[in-house]
């Protein structure tokens, strides 16, 4: 039933902020494992209000598998959240 | 001229749009992760397989292998909501949200600017902006009529992503493809009693005498709103008040004793009184609703003098008339009814106890507002927060 697995990891992120509808775009996160994620497609960001506080999330993958990493727009900290099960690409 | 845009099968192509490697295979939303929960929104994919909504996950799987069920993530739909409201008010400031998936442009009120453009090149316009701004997985339909019917309806012809339009020379022709049921508005009942005086088809209804309407078919104005819907006039284009506010919740287990799930009920009527404050809206009564195993349906109701809108004041007509409910409980609901506008500054009229009453339920509204939802909450619903979630409301947009 379940494909995700739900994690609270402090994660390094490099990402670019520029102008247009997305400025911030993550392009790659290493993990506490020392493992490197490189993003080829950040599939949706929205925010999350939790209370006053915003939290955005994107909804990324790396073409292995599909990543949820938060940025926390007060504590300046990014947090990976969760990690889906692979599945063999659908031609 | 009235547009109706409809995001197609919505919470799945959001997910889909989320998890690029969900795109193009089965997956369906539901509001709890177990295998005979209902299906709440399947994919194109799915739908294919004959996946439907309502069934049950574990149906689904048989007829779709390799199925992926997913949990539902309001706060990605909503985002999505608010993108497409942002969208539709760049050409109208009269926008109607009908439901979290779905709103309709009204351009009979807009500028003349817009009004000068061609509807059909906005229509595409919508769509591409929808790809820009959200994902380029995202699709919407897109209906354009006279009234609100006729582009609902449009909206409908071409699933997905598709953009027509229902005007006083393809009318006939187009309601000539529709079944009765696929009109917005009839089904089972509506059919049975137009079928009693001889209409079958969409067309015949269209044909019918608007006095054999009102007199014979609906029995009221139904039968003429009807006979001047069908032609494109429009008479859907009316705002309903709130009349109830309230929240049912089904057991996550049907053994739970009385204390859990009075509980449970607990934390229905800190959501209920949260909504109906985020409205100012104050109540009068309170309908309690449980279904039992054994025992079917019970109900019970009670109005009061006074208007009460309080999590503490909710809870306590709710936990009184619950001490009638039967046992063997797997659903309860909570309602508040008899609305009227929240009286404010002016309960100090009443005493001291309900003007603190409401300073205090202030001052809790304001910490939650501040710190995140249930910062402050009662001690007895401190467990229930992981299985009493807040899910899609469904039908009304109001608390998005």
């Amino acid at each position: 039933m379940n494909d995700e697995t739900f994690l609270n990891e402090r994660i390094e992120v490099i990402a670019s902020f520029g102008e247009g509808l997305n400025p911030c775009r993550p392009v790659r996160f290493r993990r506490t494992n020392g493992r490197v994620i490189n993003i080829t497609e950040i599939g949706l960001r929205h925010p999350d209000n939790q209370g006053l506080r915003t939290v955005h999330i994107f909804d990324v993958t790396d073409d292995g598998a599909d990543y949820r990493i938060e940025f926390d727009s007060e504590r300046l900290t990014w947090r990976l959240t969760r990690e889906m099960d692979h599945y063999e690409p659908v031609v | 001229m009235i547009m109706h845009i409809d995001l197609n099968s919505c919470f799945a192509t959001v997910e889909q749009q989320a998890r690029p490697m969900l795109r193009n295979r089965p997956v369906v939303i539901v509001n709890r992760r177990t295998e005979h929960t209902m299906i709440v929104t399947a994919s194109y994919e799915a739908k294919a397989l004959g996946v439907t909504m309502g069934m049950s996950v574990k149906e689904a799987r048989k007829l779709a292998p390799g199925l992926v069920a997913l949990e539902s993530d309001p706060p990605k739909y909503q985002f999505v909501y608010h993108k497409l409201m942002d969208i539709m008010k760049r050409y109208s400031a009269h926008i109607t949200m009908k439901s979290i998936d779905e709103g309709v442009i009204d351009f009979n009120q807009t500028t003349d600017a817009i009004k000068s453009r061609n509807l059909v090149d906005i229509g595409y316009e919508i769509k591409k902006s929808l790809l820009e701004e959200i994902g380029k997985y995202m699709k919407c339909n897109v209906g354009i009529g006279t009234n609100r019917f006729l582009a609902k309806t449009a909206a409908g012809l071409h699933k997905p992503d598709g953009l027509d339009v229902i005007t006083h020379e393809n009318l006939r022709d187009t309601l000539a493809t529709l079944k009765l049921t696929e009109l917005t508005g009839i089904a089972g009942r509506n059919e049975a009693r137009l079928n009693k005086v001889g209409i079958y088809t969409s067309i015949e209804f269209l044909d019918a005498d608007p006095v054999t309407l009102q007199k014979i078919v609906f029995k009221s104005v139904v039968g003429e709103q009807w006979h001047r819907r069908l032609r494109g006039w429009e008479v859907d284009d009316v705002s309903h008040d709130i009349k109830t506010i309230g929240r049912q919740y089904v057991l996550e287990a049907f053994d739970l004793s009385r204390t859990q799930v009075l509980q449970r009920l607990h934390h229905l009527c800190e959501s209920v009184g949260h909504r109906l404050r985020s409205q100012n809206k104050a109540a009068r009564g309170v309908l309690v609703t449980a279904k039992s195993r054994s025992q079917g349906h019970w109900h019970a109701r009670r109005m009061c003098a006074l208007p009460f809108f309080s999590n503490q004041a909710i809870y306590a007509q709710a936990s009184m008339l619950f001490s009638q409910a039967p046992d063997d409980i797997i659903k309860i609901s909570i309602t508040c009814y008899e609305l009227e506008d929240s009286m404010g500054d002016q309960l100090s009229l009443f005493g001291d106890q309900l003007a603190s009453e409401q300073y205090v339920t202030d001052a809790i509204d304001e910490i939650n507002k501040r710190f995140g939802d249930r910062t402050i909450h009662a001690a007895d619903t401190l467990g229930t927060g992981i299985y009493v979630k807040q899910k899609v409301p469904f039908g009304s947009t109001r608390y998005l």
